[in-house]
């Protein structure tokens, strides 16, 4: 029933901003429920900060109380969902928090202090795709690319060819197949052991014809790039899914636009396919290990060896080389034949292991910080285990802690489902850093090849090199009374003969019962407010003036930071990503006598109260006032002014 | 004509272009081969000054009028500063349509103050049409070839340089808050004398400085070792606190670096400075970046850049790993030879060289546009004296020559003084009493205008030479044998002619350039399909495992100055045309009777 009503495009009637919307909402719906909301609501407003590659308004609305101080001068956190086009319950988190920010008395001094910044749908191309009449996990974007390489786009989606509305995939029988049968779950497939004496029986593919003839099934589809995988942290070159170059999209330029003009964000929350909330970055900084679908690896391994067809001469690689013996054709006219060539001169020789290298795990500083809002996170939601999680490549919450040096988190926003027992194990396990660090490279080697290519979305970015996380996964839809998996049934495949078609359903696995919307939206929402309210707030919070006659005085003032964060996390320090906090006194620079610098700087100003001081010993007239000014780039500003005498 | 008609006034180059034609016809002529002496130019520029931003588009529309045949001329884009990024595409639609044809692609003056790359671009382009029908060479050259030619990649800096005080020029113009305090750009260097030039500012602190007036030349400040003292210590740039905040000259115009701004091992900036915020944030970056993508057929990229007498090439950082052995040698072929076409110039690798680079334009047209590229640095400083009795002089230490001094001998006797401001007293605002003075901003990275032809010349052939080496595919002998029935053998040669890939192996890596296609048109059903080891000797065939026979992909590409053979069985009888298509090396046809 629950899966049923995922694939329903309902449109919410009901518009007024208090109902909260309980069914999955495309372009149009969530529009119009994100107007009605603004339209509602002195405290928020809506624009666009661009436009998706099929045309459509990426939003951005922006929550908070006009009057007062300049949004620009508020601490403000940014919420963006539906980064991966497939992660539609992001956008509906983002529509929820903007509705519990706007009537929920909790939130109040967020709007007059502070600013949120909401961008739902960062993919509305992609998003559409949920709204199809046949669907697929598609999580790219509406660019054209050329998947496979092979000079054609696009021209080998998957199909569905049993007309059940959805794309799945296929388990062909098969004896050099690398795949059997889960004898624990005979829904699910396991590669089979040779060691142990298993065999092979089966190859997966996705659901579908090879349509453009090339011996390679579905390896070319719509859904161009992943945008959560087209960012500068550790960017997953030349991936498929990933775009042609970091923040090619028309989308994540718009969102790092947006960032770079809005440097006052000081919080980001991302609602994605990786997790660093329910499970924080451990003792050594790291992310939980990833935890992916097996069916969909092994659908994808169908297609591994696309990039190697073709390639011919010697060195080509895949077992296809041709040993040389290619005749040159021309001679004569340069002497490279035959002679030596003595390669590029070593100038400086400079040496190769100097310069720096990217940080890639959370600063040891900073991790506190991390915990503490996963803490809060989990308190709130009661989420405690996530099902899949995706290794965060190019991923932009990333981007705002590596390289802009802002606390970011990103969350599927949604547990796997708890049914009656059974999940005390789960909480445990992923956290404990010595557990995290043996797991990582045992056996299965890699997964071979480009993933991505399926249309069906494939496998990328998996990395995880241990077993899937599919039967977890199935269990616990199993007990929670959720339909999420198509039943294998026969079909007679026009190049394979008789195949199975089955498989987890599209969408099921990446977003919660539409029923679940509201109470995990009002969560969400409230956990916005507490983390907004973490945000560091800087005021100078006393001044002194002594006077020493012959118009010489010296000024003091100290300022405060009330807010939880720090003024910058440890790596916004050394990323020089965030400004100092800078105090500055508001007389000419030659009235200066001794003491502080007219412009002061501090790096990073603890929270919970720290505080700073700064002297200036100034000429001035007596009963002149004097300004001072304080300018955290995250923790707001704030002026005082004094009076020598 | 007047040698000098192309001064700043559009009203001059416009009457030019009314006399210019009359006189094309004889240019070009053989009567004026057979004359003996140079023949006339049909546009007769000068070399020996530099062209700000609007003196280079006035060029390049007076060139596009005059070649209509072969030049078009348009905007890629707009500067921050709202320049028209002006590219000129250099093309006989005689020998087909820009996408069939291999391109090389030359850009320079990514860097604002590294000015003299649009110069040698601008040469390059008069220099092709001027001898095109003249030199073989040439004109086989612009028939086999595109051109696109970008002068220059950042005119906000350029005019800065050329039209402005000049310094701090590197950069482009989009603003960067470089002090932090909320403010952009509110305090770079100032004139403050007024005489157009950002001098050196010095100050006399007896028996308290870092500096000392050498006793060889009073002009010459030299430091002081550690267990001295001098009477002098530098102070930076002329200058004032323009936002009274203490501090001078600290947050000048842009502040980025425009070269690091490309999306191959872009690294953020605490990794490498001046990246900005993200690959092609910048608007340049992102408008050549949107005309590579959009032009497959470009093959070989060149960016001219100053200084030090260099033929670099990627990878800018080491922990990129090293090319591919097969480009390695590819790059060390054209490396090489550019080094016998320009002497004080050695063949670098950017990392090794030179220093690390992230991010670097060169880099992403290698790695991620699948482009065999350089970046000469335009300029060396040994050619100040250069030849073997001077070079030994200046190890002298009492020559004139020696050191420091030779760059006031040169500036003294060569530039009559042009390039240096005399040291002279200046009350500043901040920091009393000093001194202001030292070197103008052509001097030191910029060639002498007068050395200007060959520097312009030699690079051009360099590159030259690079794009004639892009990939040519041609097709060779032809066979068919009958084998039984209506059973054929068809046998074909391909052949790149030139030194560079049809795709390189970087490329192949990274899937960045479409396969090479090979497709079969014709009343013939194709059995198989295979490569020829050897066709001289019997042996084996290298058969092709692709579903589609007429459309055989490639993607190992086809290598340098090689021919391959392949071989199809087919059935049927008639025509068959062989069709081998590259996108970096062009499309050919054969076509082979089967009966």
């Amino acid at each position: 029933m629950c899966g049923a009503a995922v694939m329903t495009a309902t449109l919410l009637s009901a518009g007024g901003s208090q109902a909260q919307s309980s069914s999955y909402l495309d372009f149009a719906g969530l529009t119009g429920e994100l107007r009605s909301l603004v339209n509602g609501s002195s405290n928020a407003s809506m624009r666009s900060i661009g436009m998706s590659r099929d045309g459509r308004e990426v939003w951005l609305v922006e929550v908070g109380n006009t009057s007062g101080t300049p949004m620009s001068e508020r601490p403000a956190v940014l919420v963006v969902g539906n980064l991966e086009g497939d992660h539609v319950v992001g956008s509906q988190l983002a529509l929820e928090t903007i509705r519990f920010l706007l009537n929920d008395p909790s939130a109040a001094s967020v709007l007059s202090d502070q600013v949120v910044y909401v961008i739902p749908r960062l993919n509305p191309d992609g998003a559409e795709a949920m709204f199809a009449s046949v669907k697929f996990d598609r999580r790219g974007n509406a660019f054209s690319y050329d998947a496979d390489n092979d000079g054609r786009f696009d021209e080998d989606p998957g199909e569905d060819l049993n007309g059940d509305g959805m794309i799945t995939l296929m388990r062909v029988p098969d004896p050099s197949g690398e795949f059997m049968v889960d004898p624990d779950d005979a829904r699910l497939m396991k590669r089979a052991d040779k060691a142990k004496g298993e065999t092979g029986t089966h190859t997966l593919y996705t659901e579908g014809v090879d349509s453009d003839g090339d011996g390679f099934l579905n390896e070319d589809g719509p859904g161009g790039v992943d945008l959560n995988r087209n960012f500068q942290h550790e960017y997953p070159y030349y991936q498929a899914d990933a775009g042609p170059h970091m923040v090619s999209e028309p989308e994540t330029r718009a969102l790092m636009d947006f960032m770079v003009a809005n440097r006052h964000i000081g919080a980001v929350l991302t609602f994605g396919h990786t997790d660093n909330l329910v499970t924080a970055p451990n003792s050594s900084g790291q992310l939980a290990d990833p935890s992916m679908i097996d069916l969909v690896s092994f659908a994808a391994e169908a297609n591994s060896d696309i990039y190697r067809n073709g390639v011919f001469g010697a060195g080509g690689g895949g077992g296809r080389g041709f040993g040389g013996g290619f005749r040159f054709g021309r001679g004569g006219r340069t002497a490279a034949r035959g002679s030596v060539l003595r390669g590029a001169q070593v100038g400086r020789d400079n040496d190769p292991q100097s310069g720096r290298r990217p940080e890639v795990v959370v600063n040891e500083q900073d991790r506190e910080y991390f915990s503490a809002v996963s803490e809060a996170y989990r308190e709130i939601t009661g989420i405690s285990e996530v099902g899949v999680n995706r290794k965060a490549e190019g991923a932009f919450f990333q981007v705002a802690y590596y390289q802009m040096g802002i606390p970011s988190f990103s969350t599927q926003g949604w547990g796997l489902p708890t049914g009656e027992a059974g999940d005390e194990d789960a909480g445990d396990d992923a956290p404990d850093e010595a557990a995290a660090d043996e797991a990582a490279p045992s056996a299965g080697g890699g997964r071979g090849g480009p993933g991505g290519c399926g249309g069906a979305g494939g496998g990328s970015g998996g990395g995880s090199s241990d077993a899937g996380i599919d039967a977890k996964l199935i269990g616990a839809m199993d007990d929670a009374g959720i339909d999420a998996f198509v039943a294998w049934s026969t079909y007679d495949h026009p190049e394979f003969g008789e195949v199975e078609i089955g498989g987890f359903m599209p969408y099921v696995t990446t977003n919660p019962p539409a029923d679940q919307l509201p109470e995990l939206g009002r969560k969400h929402g409230e956990f916005v407010v507490r983390l907004a309210g973490m945000l560091p707030r800087v005021s100078i919070v006393s001044t002194e003036v002594t006077a020493h006659g012959g118009g010489v005085f010296t000024v003091t003032a100290e300022i405060e930071n009330t807010g939880y964060l720090p003024t910058s996390l440890q790596h916004g320090v050394v990323s020089r990503a965030v400004q100092a906090t800078m105090v500055q006194i508001q007389v000419d620079s030659e009235s200066i006598l001794t003491g502080d610098a007219k412009s002061s700087r501090v790096q990073r100003l603890e929270g919970s109260g720290s505080r700073a001081s700064f002297s200036w010993v100034i000429r001035g007239n007596n009963g002149q006032s004097v300004e001072i000014f304080v300018r955290s780039q995250k923790g707001g500003t704030d002026t005082a002014t004094v009076t020598l005498r | 004509m007047t040698t000098n008609i192309f001064g700043r006034k559009v009203l001059g180059f416009a009457v030019a272009a009314l006399l210019l034609t009359t006189v094309i016809a004889p240019a070009n002529g053989v009567e004026a081969q057979q004359r003996g002496s140079d023949p006339e130019h049909t546009l007769d520029l000068t070399w020996d000054r530099w062209l700000d931003h609007d003196e280079i588009g006035e060029r390049m529309q007076l060139m596009a009028r005059t070649w209509p045949q072969f030049l078009s001329l348009q905007s890629i884009g707009t500067s921050y500063g709202g320049r028209e990024m002006w590219l000129m595409t250099v093309n006989n639609p005689a020998t087909g349509p820009e996408e069939g044809k291999a391109a090389m692609m030359i850009e320079a003056n990514v860097h604002g103050n590294e000015i003299q790359g649009a110069e040698v671009t601008l040469y390059t382009i008069w220099y092709l049409m001027e001898n095109y029908g003249r030199i073989d060479g040439i004109t086989k050259l612009v028939d086999e070839r595109v051109f696109y030619l970008l002068p220059s990649v950042n005119p906000d800096g350029r005019d800065f340089f050329l039209d402005h005080t000049g310094s701090g020029a590197r950069t482009g113009h989009v603003p960067v808050d470089s002090d932090g305090d909320g403010l952009f750009d509110e305090d770079g260097p100032n004139d403050i004398n007024g005489n157009g030039i950002i001098e050196q500012i010095r100050k006399y602190t007896p028996g308290e400085g870092t500096h000392r007036i050498s006793t060889l030349d009073s002009r010459i400040m030299e430091r002081v070792g550690p267990d001295e003292v001098g009477d002098w210590v530098l102070l930076g740039f002329e200058g004032i606190d323009d936002d009274g905040d203490g501090r001078v000259n600290e947050d000048p115009i842009g502040g980025y670096d425009p070269n690091r701004n490309y999306a191959s091992d872009w690294q953020p900036n605490y990794i490498q400075g001046g990246s900005m915020n993200y690959p092609f944030e910048l608007p340049e970056a992102r408008a050549i970046n949107d005309f590579q993508m959009s032009h497959p057929n470009i093959a070989g990229f060149q960016s001219y850049h100053n200084s030090g007498g260099m033929i670099l090439r990627g990878p800018g950082a080491a922990w990129q790993g090293r090319y591919p052995q097969s480009d390695i040698r590819v790059y060390d072929e054209l490396g090489e030879f550019g080094e016998r076409i320009l002497p004080y110039y050695n063949y670098l690798v950017i990392w090794q060289g030179l220093y690390t680079v992230h991010g670097g334009s060169i880099d992403w047209t290698n790695d991620g546009l699948g482009i065999i590229s350089f970046s000469n640095e335009l300029w060396n400083g040994g050619q100040y004296f250069n030849s073997p009795l001077l070079q030994t002089q200046q190890q002298d230490p009492r020559s004139p020559i020696n050191g420091q001094r030779s760059r006031y001998f040169f500036d003294d006797f060569l530039e009559f003084g042009d390039e240096y401001v005399e040291w002279a007293p200046f009350d500043h605002p901040q920091y009393g009493a000093v001194e202001m003075g030292g070197f103008k901003k052509l001097s030191g990275r910029v060639n002498p205008r007068f050395m200007s032809m060959e520097l312009f010349h030699r690079n051009m052939a360099f590159t030259l030479y690079h794009a004639d080496e892009m990939p040519l595919m041609t097709m060779g002998e032809t066979t068919v044998e009958r084998v039984d029935g209506d059973v054929y053998r068809v046998r074909v040669d391909i052949r790149n002619e030139r030194v560079i890939p049809t795709i390189t192996a970087r490329a192949r890596e990274n899937n960045v350039v479409r396969p090479d296609l090979i497709t079969v048109d014709g009343n013939v059903e194709i059995i198989a399909a295979g490569w020829v080891a050897d066709k001289n000797r019997p042996g084996p065939t290298q058969l092709i495992d692709q579903e589609e026979l007429d459309r055989i992909m490639v993607r190992s590409g086809h290598p340098g100055r090689t021919t391959k053979t392949i071989e199809y069985l087919v059935r049927g009888r008639g025509d068959m045309t062989v069709t081998y298509s590259a996108l970096k090396g062009g499309t050919v046809s054969t076509t082979v009777r089967v009966r």
